[in-house]
């Protein structure tokens, strides 16, 4: 750019944009360690205490605690087994959804027949959908057909719309291998299926892996679909922590996101070491 | 010769239908089945205690444009008033997103190769963080006695809280917030393809600056603003965590109505209803966007 003065104030601007994404999770981040129970946000000092309430670890009765140590020590049992659901239904989603979207890729790329304009515009509906719509759909389905709501139920929620994900990822992935590996694998009198096991599925590895990735993200982090499916007594993460928010913040709240957002930066930054590996 | 043919043909069949078989049968049962169920449900009378009786009733629509009842029935607008707005709300997402990521992706394309990875990776990065938690940052900084009015009326710029919470401005805000890296990719890709050498011929034939902008940039990355519209657009119009989150009764979206007629108020058919009225908002969107993409590439 030519002109100086616009140059600086388009970078000031931008530093201002990205102040803008990242401010409010440092907010969270700092208050998680203050020690003011009645109002968060006026810092009193630096404190552990949210964290050891959240592991349910015996805390000293501050003076002003809102709360007796007990609350703190019941949610905290219901806090990991929503984790402990969110890691079960996050896990087999992502076994399901990388199966069907990689078979889709597949046959979408390496074969021609009459449905596949059909099926490549088709595979982008469920992405598009608006969470709340197959939400409800999906409700409304199960209990008209009498199935109960259950960790069942928010999988099967979960992988109608991670399925596209997978497919969309795959199938870009298809699109930079060469099919002279594949055409000399059948030349040499190897069948379809060794083929597909021995040739195809290797060179596509990187490309599953990382569909199965983005799949176990989304799935840990939805939230409005398994809010419809989950039924009562099933609860993962995100639907527990908005449950709270719902009745009130409270100075836990910090602590849980701060381990939320640090935990999300630890899986980007893996993922970003795994593709930056994979170029060398 | 022709029987070898015909026999590698209905193996490769095989293999075909065994891949395309799972996503057929998974999609079709728990993803269109669904979708027709709506639509079946939004034509039938509501039942007394949730769920639905057999017998076929319009008034679901009929409520949602103002008519609950009936001819006889006097008009209500509350309704149309949230559908609107949802839309509303929306639009001005999709807009005040795209003032935003513009310059910035216009910004990072201009860095150093290594620069720009660090930056589009901070941009990335809050896709993969928590939807709840980064909504909740923003019920601590706008509330009452939150950080933005403790810093505001630390300094003295005002002497009461300021009612941010719990309103329009509120929503709108929270949703440009988790909107921004959907509007940011499809915007930096087209602004990375410009082709430099034509904004240089235009300054050098003595177009000015917002000459060029007009007539040379913007409609280039048009693709990618009208990509990233759509991508926003889609999930704000239908959005119910945020209007839960950070608005109020005047911040009251589509979204929530869904929500309510299926959890507490336990009308499914308007629900059904509502939903209808949101895929078609979806469905006329991508449609338009299809067929402006494709009259661009003829």
């Amino acid at each position: 750019m030519r002109n100086p003065i616009g140059w600086a104030s388009l970078t000031l601007f931008s530093l201002g944009f990205f102040a803008f994404i990242y401010a409010p999770l440092f907010v969270i981040i700092g208050y998680s360690f203050n020690s003011n129970p009645v109002n968060m946000m006026v810092w009193d000092h630096f404190t552990l205490d949210w964290y050891r309430g959240l592991f349910g670890l015996a805390r000293e009765q501050l003076s002003g605690s809102v709360m007796p140590a007990s609350g703190y020590v019941e949610s905290t049992g219901h806090m990991l087994a929503a984790l402990r659901n969110s890691l079960m239904v996050a896990s087999i989603t992502t076994v399901i959804s990388t199966v069907i979207g990689t078979a889709t890729a597949i046959a979408l790329s390496r074969f021609r027949f009459r449905l596949k304009g059909f099926y490549s515009g088709f595979l982008m509906l469920p992405m598009m959908m608006p969470d709340i719509v197959l939400g409800i759909g999906l409700l409304i389905f199960f209990v008209t057909i009498g199935m109960q709501l259950s960790m069942l139920t928010i999988i099967i929620g979960h992988c109608t719309f991670l399925s596209s994900y997978v497919f969309i990822i795959v199938q870009a992935r298809m699109a930079g291998l060469d099919p002279a590996l594949e055409e000399a694998s059948a030349d040499l009198g190897a069948s379809e299926w060794l083929t597909l096991r021995k040739v195809l599925l290797p060179q596509l590895a990187p490309g599953i892996l990382g569909g199965a990735l983005l799949a176990f993200v989304i799935s840990m982090d939805d939230l409005v679909i398994t809010y419809f499916v989950a039924g009562t007594d099933n609860t993962t993460l995100p639907v527990y922590i908005f449950g709270m928010i719902r009745r009130g913040v409270k100075p836990e709240i910090n602590a849980i996101a701060t381990l939320i957002i640090l935990a999300s930066v630890v899986i980007a930054a893996a993922g970003l070491w795994l593709r930056a590996r994979k170029t060398d | 010769m022709c029987w070898r043919l015909r026999k590698l043909m209905t193996r490769q069949n095989l293999v075909l239908t065994t891949l395309l078989a799972p996503v057929t049968l998974f999609l079709g049962v728990f993803f269109l089945l669904p979708l027709v169920i709506i639509g079946l449900f939004s034509i039938l009378s509501p039942g007394l205690y949730g769920g639905v009786e057999w017998s076929f009733y319009h008034w679901n629509y009929g409520r949602i444009f103002g008519w609950a009842d009936g001819i006889d029935e006097i008009f209500e607008p509350i309704y149309l008033q949230i559908l609107l707005r949802s839309l509303g709300f929306a639009a001005m997402t999709v807009v005040l997103s795209l003032l935003l990521c513009y310059p910035v992706a216009f910004w990072v394309s201009r860095l150093s190769p290594k620069t720009r990875l660090f930056f589009l990776f901070l941009v990335t990065l809050p896709f993969f963080s928590s939807l709840v938690v980064r909504l909740y940052a923003w019920l601590l900084i706008l509330k009452p006695s939150g950080l933005l009015n403790s810093a505001l009326m630390g300094i003295g710029v005002i002497s009461q809280p300021l009612e941010i919470l719990y309103t329009p401005a509120a929503v709108v805000l929270g949703m440009v917030y988790i909107m921004v890296p959907f509007m940011f990719l499809p915007l930096y890709s087209a602004v990375d393809n410009l082709d430099r050498a034509l904004i240089e011929a235009s300054m050098d034939l003595g177009a000015n600056r917002i000459q060029t902008f007009f007539k040379v940039i913007l409609p280039q990355t048009l693709p990618g603003i009208m990509g990233g519209a759509v991508i926003v657009f889609i999930p704000s119009v239908g959005n119910f965590i945020v209007p839960d989150l950070l608005g109020g009764a005047r911040g009251l979206m589509i979204g929530n109505l869904v929500e309510q007629q299926f959890l507490s108020a336990r009308n499914w058919p308007f629900g059904a209803a509502l939903s209808m009225i949101i895929m078609s908002v979806v469905l006329l969107v991508l449609l338009s966007s299809l067929g402006r993409a494709k009259k661009a590439g003829v």
